[in-house]
């Protein structure tokens, strides 16, 4: 059925006050792309020369390059990391009593609560002790830490919707835990566990406080080359690196917002 | 060994252990190292607070966030309320504006900001093209061009709580006011804003606890005059080394958080969901 909602203003008037808002939202971002096109040294909205000189250069430069591949490279494994942990941590936190589990979990999310440079200066200090500062793998776990919260809430949200009933049987007919998981558990959380998994791989990839601090000057993620582009060199080469890495997030998040939308 | 004791351990011992030895105890550290360095001591708080420059960046850190939770609920009402009143299906087709970029790179937002507000940017030669302004206009460096990216940045936290306490809201209340012969007005003021409180509450505090950690906008978009909490602890490590300081200004930061945030499960138990923010 229909929502009839009584409004007090005009609906021409609502629709274009909240219309612009969500304009705001959404434009800004998006003027970038046609900036990516342009061929000009200099910056232009509507690029008199339209041209890909920008992403030639962007491909072509073996430095962004390496960049860009460590930044896939730490996102894989912060994804899988961060997958395999949350997923495992939302399986545990359905078989605590009621009271266990919402302090548990409590303390599972706190990594989205504490801001990013409380963290980012705690790892800091105590991966350079453990020699992770400047490493690929120090950036996997910090950013696996990060991406872990989002898979324990979206894998505990999918459990939610499993019926205990089932494995129960599973296990009473003689199957193992494992086989119970494997064959009953899983298809049944399957979209929230790759869709999680997707998420996660996008915080990775656009994470930049943290890595700021950790990544050494050897280990540079797409995110940092950029956050030191901005601050010294101001070049037309980065609206056309924005919008690669605004186009990453689309792939990565299309199946998700997919996935959602038929939820 | 129970069965099920095993089974909890097997499933949460790996999570816990990895965020103890790669998060909490990072955090400690923090704790520990903001008091003793290597003795107990105050100095560095007490420096903190002692000290007007540092006052300073404190109260500019309450204040642009306070500014920051002001302006999203102005703007992010009548969005939320426009998306209440359309059909589900457009509904969910204009709720991508709001989802997809809260999705896309914190950085790449910021530094669009800074092409569009610079003093050749295009906000800059929109306007002076159509005539309404003679000289280019300062738009960053400076408190407004934080503020405005910062509101753009967090309004999805304001927008979601609302339209939540929105949709909540029974459709027979707002028809029943109206048949009992309100205004419709008089229905917004009397029955659909006072239930859509705790969703302003929700979005309001959330936005004013992520406002407060904010470091790349300032850093960008800011001028010196708008260096927040984050970006002091940043100069702290990056530039002086001064670690136990800095150890003191993330702590005061953390508590500041972790209690603001017990606050909004406290006061919204049960009333919204409980997600961090995820919409």
């Amino acid at each position: 059925m229909r929502r009839r909602v009584i409004r007090f203003v005009p609906r021409a008037a609502l629709a274009a006050a909240g219309g612009s808002v969500l304009a705001f939202l959404v434009v800004p971002v998006l003027t970038v792309i046609p900036m990516s096109f342009s061929s000009s040294m200099t910056f232009e909205l509507i690029p008199t020369a339209p041209g890909l000189s920008q992403y030639q250069r962007f491909f072509a430069s073996p430095e962004w390059m390496v960049a860009l591949g460590r930044s896939v490279q730490v996102a894989l494994g912060a994804m899988l990391v961060a997958t395999v942990l949350g997923t495992l941590a939302a399986l545990g936190l359905r078989r605590l009593a009621t009271r266990t589990r919402r302090l548990l979990e409590a303390a599972l999310i706190a990594p989205r609560i504490v801001t990013s440079i409380v963290f980012a200066v705690a790892a800091y200090y105590v991966f350079a002790a453990a020699g992770l500062v400047g490493t690929v793998g120090g950036l996997i776990l910090a950013h696996s830490v990060l991406a872990f919260p989002f898979v324990v809430v979206f894998v505990g949200s999918a459990l939610y919707g499993v019926d205990p009933a089932l494995e129960e049987a599973s296990l009473s007919l003689g199957a193992g835990p494992v086989t119970t998981f494997a064959r009953v558990t899983f298809p049944q959380i399957r979209l929230a566990v790759f869709g999680s998994a997707l998420f996660a791989f996008n915080v990775s990839f656009d994470e930049v406080v943290v890595t700021l601090f950790i990544s050494g000057v050897r280990t540079k993620t797409l995110p940092v080359k950029v956050w030191d582009a901005i601050f010294y060199e101001i070049t037309p080469i980065l609206p056309a690196i924005s919008t690669v890495i605004i186009l990453a997030s689309l792939v990565v998040l299309t199946p998700l917002l997919l996935v959602r939308r038929k939820a | 060994m129970k069965r099920a004791t095993l089974a909890r351990l097997v499933l949460l011992g790996p999570p816990l252990a990895f965020l103890l030895l790669t998060f909490v105890l990072p955090l400690l550290r923090v704790i520990w190292g903001s008091v003793f360095a290597p003795d107990f001591t105050l100095e560095f708080y007490e420096r903190m607070w002692r000290t007007p420059v540092y006052g300073r960046v404190f109260w500019i850190t309450l204040k642009l966030s306070l500014l920051t939770t002001v302006f999203a609920a102005l703007l992010g009402y009548p969005a939320a309320y426009f998306l209440d009143t359309v059909k589900p299906r457009t509904r969910q087709v204009l709720l991508l504006c709001v989802i997809v970029p809260f999705f896309l790179s914190v950085l790449v937002r910021n530094y669009v900001w800074m092409v569009l507000l610079q003093r050749t940017g295009l906000v800059n030669r929109v306007l002076s093209e159509w005539g309404v302004i003679g000289a280019p206009l300062d738009l960053m460096y400076n408190e407004l061009g934080v503020l405005v990216a910062m509101v753009n940045m967090l309004l999805p936290y304001m927008i979601f709580p609302i339209l939540s306490a929105l949709l909540a809201i029974p459709p027979e209340l707002r028809h029943a006011s109206a048949s009992l012969g309100a205004h419709p007005a008089k229905t917004f003021w009397r029955v659909t804003l006072p239930l859509s409180m705790p969703g302003v509450a929700a979005g309001g505090l959330l936005v004013f606890i992520v406002s407060l950690g904010f470091f790349i906008t300032p850093a960008l978009l800011g001028g010196p005059r708008q260096m927040m909490v984050s970006n002091l602890i940043e100069f702290s490590v990056r530039q002086v080394l001064n670690w136990p300081f800095a150890f003191a200004l993330a702590n005061t930061l953390l508590i500041g958080t972790l209690l603001l945030y017990a606050i909004y499960i406290r006061a919204l138990e049960g009333r919204m969901p409980r997600t961090a923010g995820l919409p």
